[in-house]
């Protein structure tokens, strides 16, 4: 299994990240984690981690609905970082409204949109998808 | 007359050739007939344009009896008897117009003038003249007629009308005008029509008239208000015209008013409606987003709290309260997704409708149930033609054509044999879907009002959700068509889908 650093999640939804860690954890997946509860705070803190040279996370699970800078607005911002596309981005929300699918596909950083509650089936698929890249 | 006839008379009398011909010609000219009745004789003579006048042959032999018949039956012809004797008897000349039908079957009118000639006494003749005057009295009767026309016209107008002079004072008005204000027709004859006028709107009108004197324009149209004898005030639309004399020179004006009062008011009041009805619809969009994000991430998180309590703590789920919980964010995950099924219906948009052959769908719909119908030997009869296409949003018609099917099977009688039977018919506007069965049946006296409505079940069967009805309302009305019901407990149910066809 490939060696994943840092999973960072982007999400204002506590529940949503307690479960998913401990999902990834029990995947032997990852151990570190990264968590911003909106765009601009994940926005600020990846721009820190990449002025003071570490790594950008290997993958980023990124909610659309948040408070003060949603995932669009986010993702609008972050492509236009260096090395943006190291990352592996996720679309991970409650949306199932088909515009918001239609419009992950016209942004090539994101891999995929997942369609919250997120399983550990889901979760597995991801990970598959990572080490055969 | 009598100096006219004389000469016309007495020259048609000499018998001279020349004169004859000349006094003929010039009878024609005037269309003058002359005709004389002698009684002594019993002879009639009429000249060249008394028999053309009559549309007769030259030739022709008039009678006192067929002279008389020439006259219109009833009035034209008691009349014209009644005079003659008494010229004959009381030997009194007359002057009058009739009607009389010629040879040809024509209608004329004519104006008759006859004296009688006496001698030693008695009458011995009837002498007179005829004269065409079909034209002038047709012409007098079609301007009267027109005249009467515009009067009832303008007296009746469902509008107000009134005619006013140059210098603003109503000349004249119809009671509708008179209506509208609540004055008197008395009251408002001479008054100036912009005293009659709302402040506000006074200033509209001097320019337009100006140009309309000028002749810059020959008619303008405003929307003004008038203040009503009461104080009160009605929205119009006025239009004015104005009336020339042969010279060209204006005589007066026409002021045409429309109250449209009433109509502004309905006016406002769709537009209220339509702003409620616009804010609704939004408050509705909003609320299905909430269900459609909010709800299902709450749900979406029991779900994985759950799931991972079962791999991390897997003795709790020995807690006889676990299965419970798990049922219950079951459920409401289940309600949420069913809820936002309907509102993405609510949302769907009419362009999408695509022409989709109906026998075709129906196969496949079919296709569905193929266990159910081996396991409850179903009978399905399909008479649908090959060429219907209906227009559709082709995921409805499918679900449409599933949740009726699947009813039609769920709900079938334990002691009949289902048999089903959908049918298609084409209409000018509509492609008529009937789906009907033998089944259990709805009381529709009991449950009109709630057969198509959310979470209504009328059975008790494991699957019934309440929810395939309520979804198929939505989506027949979605694509613009019907769905009727009719049905008899333990007979069967129809369903009638109205949806349109390819040419609509």
């Amino acid at each position: 299994m490939k060696h994943i650093d840092t999973t960072c999640l982007i999400d204002d939804d506590r529940i949503f990240i307690f479960a998913a860690k401990r999902i990834l954890k029990a995947t032997n997946f990852c151990n570190n984690f990264t968590i911003y509860n909106n765009g601009a705070e994940a926005l600020t803190g990846l721009r820190d981690i990449i002025k003071s040279g570490n790594n950008i996370p290997d993958l980023i699970l990124l909610d659309l609905n948040m408070p003060i800078m949603d995932g669009w607005q986010f993702l609008d911002e972050f492509v236009k970082i260096e090395n943006s596309k190291k990352t592996t981005l996720y679309i991970v929300s409650s949306s199932i409204d088909p515009a918001d699918s239609e419009k992950a596909k016209q942004y090539e950083q994101i891999t995929d949109f997942i369609v919250k509650p997120i399983t550990k089936d889901a979760l597995t698929e991801i990970v598959n998808t990572i080490n055969t890249k | 007359m009598k100096e006219l006839y004389n000469q016309l008379f007495q020259k048609h009398k000499t018998e001279d050739n020349t004169s004859l011909t000349y006094m003929d010609s010039l009878q024609r000219d005037i269309a003058i007939g002359s005709w004389e009745v002698n009684l002594q004789t019993d002879t009639v003579i009429w000249s060249a344009m008394t028999k053309t006048i009559h549309e007769v042959e030259q030739d022709y032999q008039p009678n006192v009896k067929e002279g008389v018949n020439f006259f219109l039956e009833g009035y034209n012809r008691d009349l014209i008897s009644l005079l003659f004797a008494r010229a004959v008897n009381d030997q009194q000349s007359y002057d009058r117009e009739f009607q009389l039908k010629t040879a040809k079957n024509n209608i004329k009118w004519v104006r008759i003038v006859a004296y009688p000639v006496i001698e030693d006494n008695k009458t011995k003749k009837v002498i007179g003249v005829l004269q065409d005057i079909t034209e002038k009295n047709n012409t007098l009767n079609e301007l009267k007629l027109k005249e009467e026309l515009i009067r009832t016209t303008f007296e009746h107008a469902p509008n107000g009308m009134a005619l006013v002079s140059l210098s603003g004072e109503i000349i004249t008005l119809n009671k509708t005008f008179c209506d509208y204000l609540g004055y008197t027709t008395e009251e408002l004859i001479g008054c100036k029509i912009n005293k009659l006028s709302h402040p506000g709107d006074i200033d509209i009108i001097p320019a337009n008239i100006k140009n309309l004197i000028d002749g810059v324009s020959d008619k303008f149209e405003c929307e003004k208000r008038y203040i009503k004898k009461d104080g009160s005030y009605i929205n119009c639309i006025l239009s004015i015209s104005i009336l020339r004399n042969e010279n060209n020179q204006p005589i007066h004006f026409i002021s045409h008013l429309i109250d449209i009062t009433e109509r502004k008011v309905a006016h406002k009041e769709v537009e209220t409606l339509l702003t409620t009805t616009k804010s609704q619809n939004e408050k509705l969009l909003n609320f299905a987003h909430i269900v459609s994000h909010n709800l299902r991430s709450h749900s979406g998180n029991l779900e994985m709290l759950l799931d991972i309590m079962k791999t991390d703590l897997p003795e709790c789920t020995e807690n006889e309260f676990f299965p419970l919980i798990e049922e219950a964010v079951n459920n409401l995950s289940e309600t949420i997704s069913n809820l936002n099924e309907v509102s993405i219906i609510n949302s769907k948009e009419s362009k999408d409708l695509k022409a989709v052959n109906l026998l075709k769908t129906t196969h496949t719909a079919l296709a569905n149930f193929k266990a159910s119908i081996i396991a409850t030997d179903a009978k399905i009869n399909i008479s649908i033609d090959s060429n219907i296409y209906v227009l559709v949003i082709p995921a409805y018609l499918d679900s449409i054509l599933f949740n009726l099917i699947s009813n039609s099977i769920k709900y079938k009688r334990p002691d009949a044999t289902p048999v089903i039977n959908i049918s298609a018919q084409q209409t000018t506007d509509f492609i008529k879907i009937t789906v009907s069965d033998n089944g259990l049946g709805i009381d529709l006296d009991l449950h009109k009002n709630k057969i198509f409505g959310l979470y209504k079940t009328f059975h008790k069967h494991q699957e019934a959700r309440g929810l395939g009805l309520y979804i198929t309302k939505n989506q027949v009305e979605a694509m613009n068509g019907k769905i009727n019901v009719s049905s008899k407990p333990n007979e069967g149910t129809t369903f009638t889908i109205h949806l349109k066809h390819e040419a609509h």
